[in-house]
């Protein structure tokens, strides 16, 4: 910035503020030179904080106007001493060591007050709604997270409101699902389809690891509705609890699952037995040491080949969530086969 | 605060205050505040997008952003918001990616505080990343023909994807500063068809002769299909509650209804003509027959498709406040979900008679409380109990059959009780401790004494974990902060219940379905009566109701040294032991997570992140009498950005991310294993090699501001990604279904993507 420029600026601004006390009566030689002698820019009452807090700051605080924290006609919008508290002694100035005492909460920075007491004040009006009632002893409270840890008041675009960057807040802390989120078989987290808040509510609920719903299996319901049931042959660990299984947060196995088959399977069942994890072309045709083939024309579809390959043991058993079909006639569908 | 940053933004509101008296005293008119703190704006971005590759190249690139299957895109978003300064009325219009298959749409409008009305739009489409070549008619249909391909990969190319398109429209409306009423309504459709199939082999005990019909002593016949899995559905959502939210108390009423319609109900594939052997050879070369009539007939017998169902919820939840440090919370909620889809509708046959459709009913009643406190400035207590019970009252009837023997259905619902308490007390140092204590117990439905358990060596009707929690967490400073937290809980159950096989129908005068089975002497059958014995050496006992010792240890620093300069660590470390009545099934899981953030702001024009992450989880699982693996997944994630505003009107981003996933599948064989695989175990070719995957994805971004409302942006992805599996091939060899269908994807994908959209803003 050359300094001619800015000399301009200031003496246009000098021009300006002669203007204003001319075209202001009310404005005297004896008017107080005080904050509520200017004038508010976005909230009401914050003249007394925006005559020093502007853009210059290293954190620019008018775009808390571009909010719903900023829309003044709504009675309920607080004013900068709302969330920050009268600060007296801030305005005031003063302070030892040339330091100005800080405001009376304090969200960022040096001095920041604790989380309780930097939540006290948002909850002050954001305790009363449907999405936070269970705020009170949820994991993200108790493990003293601010709102400001995830949040942000004054700025135009709230970074974990927009599910394209929430996830990036949340990776703040929960690195396991940032690597996670990124392997083959994902939901569409990166491609900005979806966030954590689709299946989280961080605020608290009465579901584990912060379910929307009540259970995991709930949550999963609202997209995958098909596999609710329950159906005529229910496959238990699933209508338990589909994390039994899945991964949600993503895995190299196909469709999300934590193992892929028939690892997975073996964990619960007793299969068919004496297969060792083999796949094609591994000469399984051969006669070794006299013993019959492990694969010819004639041998067992219950074969390993088929347990490891493909879609594993559902390649048989596919209907693996359960199945309505009622058949009383062979094969069962008792074993998810149909 | 710099000078030079000061000076750099210092002078617009140097010129918006020295403008104020000029212009008028309302803020609102004031151009440059005016720009800064009113959202009201319009804009609009159009611009093409460019792919490299093909449709293969791209399959994981473009799984789910819409870029897989063309070329070249038209990139359209825009977005329109208008605030009315005097009432607070907000409307809002806004659309992305409108030309590609992912688009949304979604306003707004209403005034702040008093209602507000809102819709949107969303669509998804989910490639499968594998293309599958193929000879079936009728993919995706209820009705696929299935026939023999000349030879592999002679057929037509078939990607299967999955279209979701949802509409939501909602309300909210205020009554006063304490009373709250709102809805929603989501409607989503969804088609395609996934991948899906089905098998069997013959003979088999499930289907006896004639269903299968008779071969030669010794010999076997069996085929594997794939038949995509039609999907044209329908879910619906619809949500209302009305709260009171008042300064101490706060209640929400709330109903949830949740309805599933399948259009579809049932698959009933043909099969024309012979199929291959497991030789990828036609049936009856070389021995066997060809496709006999009666495996034929089994693989042409319907599948069930999803069935319709529904589910009402009403609930009510809330918190009081009994003083300024002691909240309660509590929620009661009983859901009703149904499933009675006519079997007729569907095209099922077969039910037991008199039976039309399931009946199928679940109730599910939860109630939870909760209360916290902070009986001193340096002591937190918090207490949590919850309860749900989800009642199967499904009707119970004979719909299993396994040869001439039958049994009945069985209920899944189960009652669950858990609760935690906690305590947190500011230690001297700043270092706050926490310490706490979890249970949970799951209490299943009794096992029906006509319902036989398949594949199942034990079950245990009730479960019982109980944790202990040790946390400190300390803020050194301003500028330092740490956790560390430690877990450990303990998993036991009741006693292990062994299953009969003993029929609904015909009973032998033994007891049926389960018996409390002793799990510490090995199981045995004398005289064709089941011992109460569950031990087995080679059974595998499920691992949700095995014993469990459950540790975890997560350390948590975040540092800013300087500045300009932020540091953060964690590490994570987990351990399960898993015990039964057994020495196979899942035997242990274990991970451990290492990684590091860092950022440095060069100036308020530049700035670098940068992180890298190791996470390895292994898993020791065992086959009955196959094979002992120890399964392994090394994932290591690095990342670098810079972001940096070269000039006023020049913006830059850069990103690099690699990725490298190694999964490793090191097995050993049972001594128990039969002696063919033991012999070709030998030779040392059975193995099961690692899977990997790698992704380098460089990202370049560009934003030139041409005037001050309008911009060009240039974005450059370029993307490397490689996937090595076994699961559909390996080292040129295929997985072949029996009519020769193959599936695959490109190992080594590279695609480069490039934008540039041209966005224009006026206010």
């Amino acid at each position: 910035m050359r300094r001619s420029t800015l000399f301009l600026q200031a003496l246009a601004a000098a021009a300006g503020f002669a203007l204003f006390v001319a075209a202001s009566p009310a404005m005297s030689a004896d008017a107080p030179s005080d904050a509520a002698a200017k004038k508010d820019l976005v909230l009401r009452g914050d003249a007394k904080c925006t005559r020093c807090h502007d853009e210059g700051d290293d954190y620019p605080v008018l775009a808390i106007g571009k909010t719903r924290h900023g829309t003044v006609a709504d009675g309920r919008t607080p004013s900068c001493t709302n969330c920050h508290g009268p600060s007296e002694a801030h305005l005031a100035g003063g302070g030892t060591g040339g330091h100005r005492p800080s405001p009376d909460v304090l969200f960022r920075g040096a001095g920041k007050s604790a989380a309780d007491k930097q939540n006290g004040q948002c909850l002050g009006c954001h305790n009363s709604d449907a999405k936070r009632t269970h705020w009170a002893g949820s994991m993200h409270e108790a493990r003293g997270l601010a709102c400001t840890n995830c949040h942000q008041v004054h700025t135009g675009h709230d970074a974990v409101r927009d599910k394209r960057t929430q996830p990036e807040v949340c990776f703040n802390c929960h690195k396991e699902q940032r690597t996670k989120i990124d392997k083959p078989s994902h939901h569409p987290i990166p491609e900005g389809k979806m966030a954590c808040s689709d299946c989280h509510n961080p605020h608290g609920s009465t579901g584990p690891s912060l379910m929307k719903r009540d259970s995991i299996n709930d949550t999963c319901y609202t997209c995958h509705m098909e596999k609710r049931g329950p159906f005529v042959h229910n496959h238990e660990p699933v209508s338990e609890n589909c994390a039994n299984c899945h991964d949600p947060h993503g895995t190299t196995a196909e469709n999300l699952l934590k193992a892929r088959p028939p690892f997975l399977c073996h964990q619960c069942h007793t299969p068919h037995g004496g297969q060792i994890g083999q796949i094609v072309g591994q000469g399984q045709q051969a006669r070794i040491g006299g013993q019959a083939p492990l694969l010819s024309p004639i041998t067992s579809g219950k074969s390993g080949i088929n347990y490891f390959m493909a879609r594993g043991c559902t390649n048989c058993h596919t209907e693996v969530h359960g199945t309505n079909n009622p058949s009383t006639a062979n094969p069962t569908p008792q074993f998810n086969f149909r | 605060m710099k000078a030079a940053t000061r000076q750099s933004r210092f002078n617009r509101t140097l010129m918006a205050l020295a403008m104020l008296p000029v212009f008028g005293p309302a803020w609102a008119q004031d151009p440059a505040v005016d720009a800064l703190a009113n959202p009201d704006h319009g804009s609009v971005s159009v611009g093409g997008a460019a792919v490299s590759g093909d449709s293969r190249d791209r399959s994981l690139f473009g799984q789910y952003n819409g870029l897989r299957k063309e070329d070249a895109d038209l990139m359209l978003d825009f977005s329109w918001v208008k605030r009315d300064s005097a009432t607070g009325t907000w409307a809002i219009l806004e659309g992305r990616d409108l030309g590609l298959t992912t688009r949304e749409l979604r306003g707004e409008y209403g005034p702040q505080g008093n209602w507000k009305v809102y819709g949107e739009y969303w669509e998804l489409t989910r490639y499968y990343p594998r293309t599958i070549n193929t000879s079936l008619q009728g993919a995706g249909t209820t009705t696929p023909i299935v026939s023999l391909l000349p030879a592999p990969g002679t057929g037509s190319d078939l990607d299967l994807k999955t279209e979701r398109k949802r509409t939501t429209v909602g309300a909210v409306k205020r009554f006063g500063p304490h009373f709250l009423v709102e809805a929603s309504f989501i409607n989503e459709d969804k088609s395609g068809a996934r991948l899906w199939g089905r098998g069997f082999t013959c003979p088999s005990a499930a289907a006896p002769t004639p269903t299968c019909t008779a071969l030669a002593s010794g010999a076997n016949q069996w085929a594997l299909l794939m038949v995509p899995e039609p999907i044209s559905s329908t879910s619906k959502q619809f949500e209302a509650k009305a709260s009171y939210l008042g300064e101490k108390f706060t209640v929400i009423g709330g109903y949830y209804g949740s309805f599933y319609d399948n259009d579809f109900g049932s698959l009933v594939p043909t099969v024309n003509g012979n199929l291959n052997n497991g030789l990828g050879v036609p049936m009856g070369t070389g021995g066997g027959v060809p496709l006999t009539a009666g495996l034929r007939g089994i693989l042409q017998l319907p599948m069930a498709l999803p069935p319709d169902n529904q589910a009402h919820q009403l609930s009510i939840d809330g918190n009081y406040a009994f003083t300024n440090t002691t909240r309660a919370t509590f929620k009661y909620a009983y859901t009703h979900a149904t499933q009675n889809e006519s079997f007729a509708n569907m095209g099922l046959t077969g039910a037991p008679p008199g039976r039309n459709d399931l009946g199928g009913r679940l109730d599910t009643t939860l109630a939870q409380a909760g209360l916290t406190s902070r009986p001193f400035p340096k002591l937190s207590l918090l207490a949590n109990v919850r309860y749900e019970n989800q009642d199967d009252k499904t009707p119970i009837d004979l719909y299993n059959i396994e040869g001439t023997t039958r049994w009945t259905n069985g209920h899944i619902g189960h009652k669950k009780s858990s609760g935690k308490a906690e305590a947190s007390y500011l230690l001297p140092w700043g270092v706050r401790g926490t310490v706490g204590f979890d249970y949970e117990k799951i209490e299943r439905s009794e096992i029906e004494a006509t319902d036989v358990l398949g594949g199942i060596s034990g079950v245990r009707q009730n479960t019982y974990e109980q944790g202990w929690r040790l946390e400190a967490r300390k803020s050194m400073s301003d500028t330092f902060t740490g956790s560390v937290s430690w877990v450990s809980s303990r998993r036991s159950g009741s006693t292990w219940l062994k299953p009969l096989s003993d029929t609904a129908t015909s009973p032998s005068g033994q007891p049926a379905g389960v018996m409390p089975a002793d799990p510490d002497c090995a199981s045995a059958t004398v005289s064709g009566v089941a011992n109460a014995c569950i031990w087995s050496r080679t059974a595998i006992f499920p691992f949700i109701f095995e014993d469990r010792k459950r540790d975890k240890v997560k350390f948590l620093a975040d540092w800013t040294p300087v500045e300009k300069v932020s540091l953060q660590l964690a590490v994570d470390y987990g351990n399960d032991d898993y015990s039964g009545p057994t020495e196979k099934g899942l035997d242990r899981q274990k991970y451990n997570l290492y990684s590091a953030d860092f950022a440095y702001r060069f100036s308020d024009a530049v700035r670098l992140t940068a992180y890298h992450t190791s996470m390895a989880q292994t898993l020791q699982v065992a086959h009955s009498t196959g094979y002992i693996a120890q399964l392994r997944d090394e994932n290591h994630t690095s990342g670098v950005g810079v972001i940096a505003q070269a000039t006023p009107r020049l913006r830059l981003t850069g990103d690099v991310m690699y990725i490298l996933d190694r999964n490793k599948y090191p097995t050993a064989l049972d001594a128990g294993a039969n002696a063919a695989t033991q012999a070709q175990f030998g030779t040392g070719q059975l193995f099961i090699p690692d899977a990997t995957f790698r992704d380098l994805r460089v990202k370049l971004t560009g934003a030139y501001a041409l005037q001050k409302n309008a911009d060009v942006k240039m974005e450059i992805v370029h993307d490397r990604t490689r996937l090595d599996e076994w699961q559909w091939g390996w080292n040129g060899v295929s997985f072949l279904y029996s009519d020769n269908t193959s599936v695959s994807l490109k190992p080594q994908q590279n695609v480069t993507y490039v934008s540039v959209v041209y966005t224009y803003r006026w206010r």
